[in-house]
C-alpha cells in the first residue's frame, strides 16, 4: 500500500511538472471565465485572443530556437521593428504583395546568419553580439523612416494578412498555427532539431559526435530573425501601418513566453509548444486582467511575478529531475 | 505541487484586485495610452481620471509602455467589454484604425486627448501643434537676432503631436539662411530627460567651440530639461534651449534664468475639459460640437514665468 502511494504521487508530481504550466492555464482561463463570464468566456474573445498573441507566438519561436542552442538573440525586437518597416517601405512604393513580405525575409535572415557568423565565428558572447546587432537594425530602421511612423499610402493589400478572416478566424491566427506546427515537427522529428538540442545539452560533446556546430547555430540564428521579421510585418500589417520601435514592445515578452515554455512538457528544456503554451499565457492574462480593469501597473507585476515563479519551478524541476 | 501553490496565489492575487472591481450601471469609460510616463500625458490622463470621476463614469487607465502592438491589444480588450466610450491619449489614431473601425462598429465613440482625429473617431482634443511650434521657433530665432543659429534638434518624430511640431520647425528653418542644424537627434521614450541629458553632454564635448551650438530645439520639455541640465553642468554659455508644453520643472528652470529661456504652454486642462464635455454629450444622445477641437497655448518666458 505504502508503495503504491509513494509511486502514485511521484508519478503525480512527475505529471505536474510536465503538465502544471498547461494546468496553470486552464485555471487561469476558468478563473478568467468565472469573473468575466460576458466579455471574456466568449467566441469573439478567444478568437482575439488567438489574433493578438499571434505576433508574440510567432517571435517566440525563434527565440526558442537560440535558445534551444543555449544562446539568446535580444536583436528580435530590432529585427520585428525593421522587418515591419522595410514591407511598409516597398508596400508604398508600389512593389507586389509577395514582393514586399519576401525582401524583409531574406534580409532577416541574412542578418541572422550573420549574428551566427560572429558569435561561432569569433567565439564572442550572443548577449552582446546580439545587443549590437539590435543597435545596428535600430538605427538603419529609424534612418529609414527618420522617425516617423510609416501609415500614408498603404495599400489595403498590405493590410490583408493582419487584418481579414478566413471562415470567421483571422489569418494570423492559422499562420500562427502553422508555423507552430512546422516548427514542432522541424525541432521534434529532424536531424536538424534533434542537433540543435544536442549542441544545446553539450556544445563540445555534440562537435566530438561529428555535429557541424557552427552551422546549426547559424541557422537557429538565420530563423529566429526570419521569424522576428515575420511577426513585424504581421504587426505593421495588422496596425496598416509600421513604427520605428513597434517590435521592441515582443522582446521581453518573448523570452518571457519561451521560459514558462521551458516548464511545460519537457521539462527544462525549451520547446515549441511550451512556448505557444507560455505565449498563450501572457497574452491571456493581458487580456483578462484588462477586462477586469485591473491597472495596467497591477498587470505588469502579477505577469512577472508568475515568469518568475515559473523560471524557479523549472529550475527547481530540473535539479530535482 | 509547487506549481498548484503558484497558480493558487496568483488567481487569488487576481480575484484580489478585481474585489474593489466596477459597479454595474455605472458609465465605463477606458483611457488607453502608451506614453503614461510623460509628464505631460500623465498630468491628461489624472484630468479626465478626476472629471470622469466627478461626472460619475467610471474610468480605467491602461498604458502599454510605448508598445503600439499592444495597444491595439488591449483596445480590442475594452471592445470586448462593451465599454461606453474609449479616449487614446497622446496616440496616433493611425496605429490603431482597425481597432477604431471595430469600436465603430459597435458603437462605442473614440475621443482623442492630444492625438488626432482620424475618420471612424468622434472628436480630438489637442493643441494646435503647429502653431505652437510656429510660436517657438520664431521666438527662438528671434532671441538669436541676425547672428547664425547652430541649432541641435531633439526631437521624437514617431509622436504625432512632436512630429508635427518639428515639420513646422524643419519648414521655418528652411526659410531663415541664418540658421544651420548641427544635428538632429531623436530621444529615447520612456526616459527621455537622462537620455536628452547624455546626448546634449555628448554633443557638447565633441562641440567645444563657443558659438559652435547656439541653440536648441526640443520637441516637448523633457528633452529640453535634459539639455538645459547638460549645458549648465558643463558651463557652457551661450546657448539657448526652448521646449514645448509648458510642464511644471520647465516653467521652473525658465523662471531661474537657466538656458531653458521659453516653452509653450499647452492647455492640457483645457484639452482634458473639451473632451470630457464632448463625452458628456455623447453620452446623452447628442453629437459632437466639433471633431477636432484645439485648447489655445500660451508662450511661457522669464516675464511671464509661474504668474
Amino acid at each position: 500500500m505504502n508503495r503504491m502511494q509513494t509511486t502514485y504521487a511521484v508519478s503525480l508530481r512527475k505529471w505536474f511538472r510536465v503538465y502544471g504550466t498547461l494546468f496553470a492555464g486552464i485555471l487561469i482561463i476558468l478563473c478568467f471565465s468565472l469573473l468575466s463570464p460576458d466579455s471574456f468566456a466568449t467566441v469573439d474573445n478567444v478568437i482575439n485572443i488567438s489574433r493578438q498573441i499571434s505576433f508574440l507566438v510567432i517571435i517566440s519561436l525563434g527565440a526558442t530556437l537560440v535558445m534551444a542552442v543555449g544562446e539568446f538573440d535580444l536583436s528580435i525586437g530590432a529585427m520585428a521593428s525593421l522587418g515591419g518597416v522595410v514591407a511598409a517601405k516597398l508596400a508604398v512604393a508600389g512593389q507586389p504583395m509577395w514582393l514586399c513580405i519576401l525582401i524583409p525575409l531574406v534580409v532577416s535572415v541574412v542578418i541572422g546568419y550573420i549574428n551566427g557568423w560572429i558569435i561561432t565565428k569569433f567565439k564572442v558572447l550572443s548577449f552582446i553580439t546580439t545587443l549590437g546587432m539590435g543597435t545596428v537594425l535600430g538605427g538603419i530602421t529609424f534612418w529609414l523612416t527618420d522617425g516617423a511612423t510609416i501609415f500614408e499610402n498603404i495599400p489595403d493589400s498590405f493590410r490583408y494578412l493582419g487584418q481579414k478572416m478566413w471562415f470567421t478566424v483571422p489569418i494570423l491566427s492559422f499562420i500562427m498555427l502553422f508555423l507552430t506546427i512546422v516548427f514542432w515537427y522541424i525541432m521534434s522529428h529532424t536531424a536538424f532539431g534533434r542537433k540543435l538540442y544536442a549542441i544545446g545539452g553539450n556544445e563540445s560533446a555534440s562537435r566530438n559526435a561529428g555535429v557541424a556546430v557552427a552551422q546549426n547555430k547559424n541557422l537557429a540564428f538565420a530563423f529566429c530573425a526570419l521569424l522576428a521579421a515575420l511577426a513585424g510585418i504581421l504587426m505593421a500589417s495588422r496596425l496598416g501601418s509600421a513604427q520605428p520601435t513597434s517590435g521592441d514592445g515582443l522582446f521581453l515578452p518573448a523570452y518571457a513566453a519561451a521560459f514558462l515554455g521551458m516548464t511545460s512538457f519537457k521539462e527544462g528544456v525549451p520547446n515549441i509548444w511550451g512556448t505557444f503554451v507560455g505565449a498563450a499565457i501572457i497574452g491571456i492574462l493581458a487580456n483578462g486582467l484588462t477586462m477586469l480593469e485591473v491597472p495596467s501597473f497591477l498587470q505588469d507585476v502579477v505577469t512577472g511575478c508568475i515568469v518568475i515563479v515559473a523560471v524557479i519551478l523549472q529550475k527547481i524541476g530540473r535539479d530535482a529531475s | 505541487m509547487k506549481k498548484i501553490l503558484s497558480i493558487v496565489i496568483a488567481l487569488s492575487l487576481i480575484l484580489t484586485l478585481t474585489a474593489c472591481g466596477s459597479k454595474k450601471d455605472t458609465k465605463k469609460i477606458a483611457i488607453l495610452t502608451p506614453y503614461l510616463s510623460s509628464v505631460t500625458t500623465n498630468q491628461m490622463v489624472n484630468l479626465l481620471k478626476k472629471e470622469s470621476k466627478a461626472n460619475g463614469w467610471d474610468a480605467n487607465v491602461v498604458d502599454t509602455k510605448g508598445d503600439v502592438g499592444q495597444l491595439a491589444n488591449r483596445m480590442e480588450d475594452v471592445i470586448a467589454t462593451n465599454v461606453d466610450a474609449i479616449v487614446l491619449v497622446s496616440t496616433d489614431p493611425n496605429q490603431v484604425k482597425a481597432q477604431i473601425q471595430a469600436a465603430k462598429e459597435k458603437n462605442i465613440p473614440v475621443f482623442g486627448c492630444d492625438s488626432a482625429y482620424i475618420d471612424g473617431m468622434a472628436m480630438n482634443a489637442t493643441s494646435d501643434n503647429t502653431a505652437m511650434s510656429k510660436m517657438i521657433t520664431e521666438h527662438l530665432f528671434q532671441q538669436l537676432g541676425n547672428k547664425p543659429i547652430n541649432l541641435v534638434v531633439l526631437t521624437y518624430r514617431p509622436h504625432p503631436g512632436v512630429l508635427k511640431r518639428t515639420l513646422e520647425l524643419d519648414k521655418l528653418r528652411k526659410q531663415n539662411p541664418n540658421v544651420k542644424k548641427v544635428i538632429e537627434q531623436q530621444v529615447n521614450v520612456p526616459g527621455p530627460i537622462e537620455n536628452s541629458r547624455k546626448q546634449m553632454e555628448n554633443l557638447l564635448l565633441a562641440n567645444k567651440e563657443d558659438g559652435s551650438i547656439t541653440a536648441v530645439w526640443a520637441g516637448w520639455d523633457e528633452p529640453a530639461i535634459g539639455a538645459t541640465q547638460a549645458i549648465q553642468a558643463a558651463g557652457r554659455k551661450g546657448i539657448i534651449v526652448t521646449g514645448i508644453d509648458g510642464n511644471s520643472q520647465a516653467v521652473d528652470l525658465i523662471k531661474k534664468g537657466s538656458p531653458l529661456v521659453a516653452t509653450v504652454k499647452q492647455n492640457f486642462t483645457g484639452m482634458a475639459e473639451l473632451v470630457t464635455k464632448q463625452i458628456e454629450q455623447v453620452l446623452q444622445g447628442k453629437a459632437v460640437t466639433e471633431k477636432e477641437q484645439y485648447a489655445p497655448a500660451t508662450l511661457i518666458t522669464k516675464e511671464n514665468a509661474g504668474k
